[in-house]
């Protein structure tokens, strides 16, 4: 038995696709992010906590017997404030190479979802998947415009068969614009 | 005897038609995500999670721990094929597996795996049917203060031990507890910060956190992974069955690594991917093979997946028994049993014997099934790799969109799963795990809620959990833990330091 499994080929790509492919380059030759950056995770959680001991503070933490609605917050964010002030001093110390970020992936998969939660209610299923998968698939400049075309249209009727046809889920398929 | 009359009853609760067919369509999904690289069980339990809010608890359970391990044979394909983990705990499963590939070996490494991987899962069957009544019988005397100490353990457990700094672990799960505390509570009735958005009154739901931290954020992730994978142009099956010499070879590699499997996946915290670690580096040791370990031995392929299986049924004891998942996977478990209304915990055994012992049985019939799937069928697997991601991954992000608005039929959940994919991809980026945030997420209204009770017995003295004896020993135990952990990580940090400074 041979399986063949064909390695992705590099088809021609439109100038829109291939602005996105400079953008990448420009992100994999960026040179690494600086220490403190990698630092923000922890101020982030530093600020979390704050945000529950207050708000914890603010509910009422209860007596030792008969502990508040905010008696848990306030000591889980006492002890997640501690750990975030450590790990900021630890990040701040670690010099190893970051991870190279993929914001467009980053980007295209969020604004996917955003168009999903905009469109579904507003045109209907159909239309909203076909959208979602076009804005998906930007970030791979290897499959061609009519690649993500031909990718929405077939998805978009199978949700079309699958969800409101065989499982009848409560969608409206188009909806008037 | 119990054992025997317990199993067998199980063994009509899991063959009857409707939870046959739901194993089924488990071990299959389980199977088709394990193989697809970047993407873990975890998106695949999350996506099928609302879809088992219909169904009896027992079909659903058994639905959801046929992914869980269907997961775990369908991850070793990429394995060997591709040199690319399909999931975390088959990395190791690579060493061996990827060179017997490349020496036209790839069919054997895969019949291996799979007989393996079946072998290993019916010796984590027997452990768990064994192990768990006593354990449960243990546990049925723990009072709050006990379950507050055991959660406790079984967070930090979670965390520290897991690969990743365990500051970081720690910190998430603490802010996983901090997450659970969204919506109203429980006790008094008051909201806490939902930000006056009715949605968030009865909390954040589970299946957006999972789909969010894990769907979303890996998939993020997986893009680019995938783009520049390294892809084997071709595979040759010159041979798919061992020889007999082989067989032999295999047979005692796979009870040694069932049984380390077994115990580590019993273990809160350690799960699959150190189960299979140190059960290569036992076999290492000890087989008498072990000059070609590396180099393509069947042993080595045998020894991590019997170990990964048997875990991934094993890990199930604490879960069920003392409902303290050791993985986040485990957590999304007692996330859909409290769906249902089923609290995890000693009395489970007694009160859903049916359940347990269904779900045991079902262990037995999904692996054979699987057995099917990866055997016969292994061809339709391998075309499924050639498949490319391109096409893989907008229809997977459409189908977590669908899956997460027909929930409630509720927009607001789609965005609500935006945030947590783009928190899940920020936390990977900044190293913080995903996983003990999730465990700490289902753990941490229970967590509440004991402590509020021992706190409200002991008369507000919170020196019970250090005097009640099982209570202290839980407890020093989880320091003990925790600073060892913390200890280790720094002195791995040393070394690493060194061997670049005389690198350098």
């Amino acid at each position: 038995m041979v399986f063949p499994i064909s390695a992705p080929k590099g088809p021609a790509m439109p100038s829109v696709i291939s602005f996105f492919q400079r953008l990448q380059k420009a992100e994999d030759t960026a040179s690494p992010p600086h220490a403190w950056l990698g630092a923000l995770g922890g101020v982030a959680l530093l600020a979390l906590s704050v945000v529950f001991i207050w708000g914890g503070i603010a509910l009422g933490v209860g007596s030792p017997r008969r502990l508040g609605t905010g008696a848990f917050p306030v000591l889980t964010g006492l002890a997640l404030a501690l750990l975030s002030v450590a790990i900021i001093f630890m990040d701040l110390r670690d010099t190893s190479d970051a991870e190279r970020p993929d914001w467009l992936a980053f980007a295209a998969i969020g604004a996917a979802l955003m168009v999903f939660a905009a469109s579904v209610e507003r045109i209907g299923l159909v239309p909203g998947v076909f959208l979602t998968v076009i804005i998906a698939s930007l970030p791979d400049p290897s499959l061609p415009w009519r690649g993500k075309l031909l990718l929405g249209g077939i998805v978009a009727l199978g949700c079309w068969g699958l969800f409101i046809g065989a499982l009848g889920l409560p969608f409206d398929a188009f909806k008037g614009i | 005897m119990d054992i025997i009359a317990g199993f067998s009853h199980g063994l009509l609760v899991a063959l009857q038609p409707e939870n046959l067919l739901y194993c089924f369509i488990g071990v299959t999904l389980g199977t088709f995500i394990g193989v697809l690289p970047g993407i873990g069980s975890m998106a695949a339990i999350a996506m099928i999670l609302p879809l088992t809010f219909y169904l009896e608890p027992t079909s659903a359970l058994v639905m959801i721990a046929g992914v869980y391990y269907g997961a775990e044979y369908g991850g070793s394909i990429a394995s060997i094929l591709m040199n690319i983990p399909g999931t975390p705990s088959s990395s190791i499963t690579c060493i061996d597996g990827y060179p017997m590939a490349r020496q036209g070996r790839a069919g054997v490494a895969l019949f291996a795996s799979a007989i393996a991987s079946f072998g290993g899962g019916m010796i984590g069957m027997v452990v768990m049917a064994v192990l768990a009544p006593v354990l449960a019988q243990l546990a049925l005397n723990f009072g709050p203060t006990e379950y507050f100490a055991v959660i406790l353990l079984g967070l930090v457990a979670a965390s520290a031990v897991s690969n990743g700094s365990p500051v970081k672990g720690v910190a998430m799960v603490v802010a996983g507890l901090m997450l659970g505390t969204i919506g109203v509570d429980i006790t008094t009735g008051a909201e806490r910060f939902t930000m006056g958005i009715p949605e968030l009154r009865d909390g954040v739901s589970l299946v957006i956190v999972a789909m969010g931290l894990f769907g979303v954020g890996e998939l993020i992730v997986s893009i680019k992974a995938n783009a520049s994978g390294a892809h084997q142009n071709q595979i040759d099956y010159r041979q798919f069955y061992p020889t007999r010499a082989e067989w032999k070879a295999m047979f005692a590699p796979i009870l040694r690594g069932g049984g380390i499997g077994s115990f580590f996946g019993a273990l809160p915290g350690t799960g699959q991917t150190v189960a299979s670690a140190v059960a290569y580096a036992v076999e290492k040791k000890i087989s008498p093979a072990r000059a070609r370990f590396g180099q393509g031995a069947v042993e080595g392929v045998a020894v991590p997946e019997a170990a990964n299986n048997s875990a991934t049924q094993t890990a199930f004891i604490p879960t069920l028994t003392l409902g303290v998942p050791g993985s986040a996977s485990m957590a999304l478990v007692i996330g859909a049993l409290m769906i249902h209304g089923i609290v995890p915990g000693p009395r489970l055994l007694v009160d859903h014997s049916d359940l347990f012992w269904g779900l045991v049985a079902s262990f037995l019939i999904g692996n054979i099934l699987l057995l099917i799937l990866n055997i016969p069928l292994i061809g339709l697997w391998v075309r499924l790799l050639q498949i490319p991601y391109k096409y893989m991954y907008p229809t997977i992000i459409v189908l977590i969109c669908v899956g997460v608005y027909s929930i409630n039929n509720n927009v607001f959940d789609v965005w609500l799963t935006l945030a947590f994919g783009w928190a899940g991809y920020l936390m990977r980026l900044f190293r913080f795990e995903p996983a003990p945030l999730l465990i700490g997420f289902v753990l941490g209204p229970m967590m509440e809620e004991q402590l509020r009770r021992a706190m409200l017995l002991s008369r507000g003295d919170p020196s019970v959990f250090l005097t009640r004896p099982i209570s202290g020993v839980l407890i020093v135990l989880t320091v003990v833990l925790l600073v060892w952990s913390i200890l280790s990580a720094l002195r791995a940090k040393r070394r690493m330091r060194g061997a670049m400074r005389s690198a350098e």
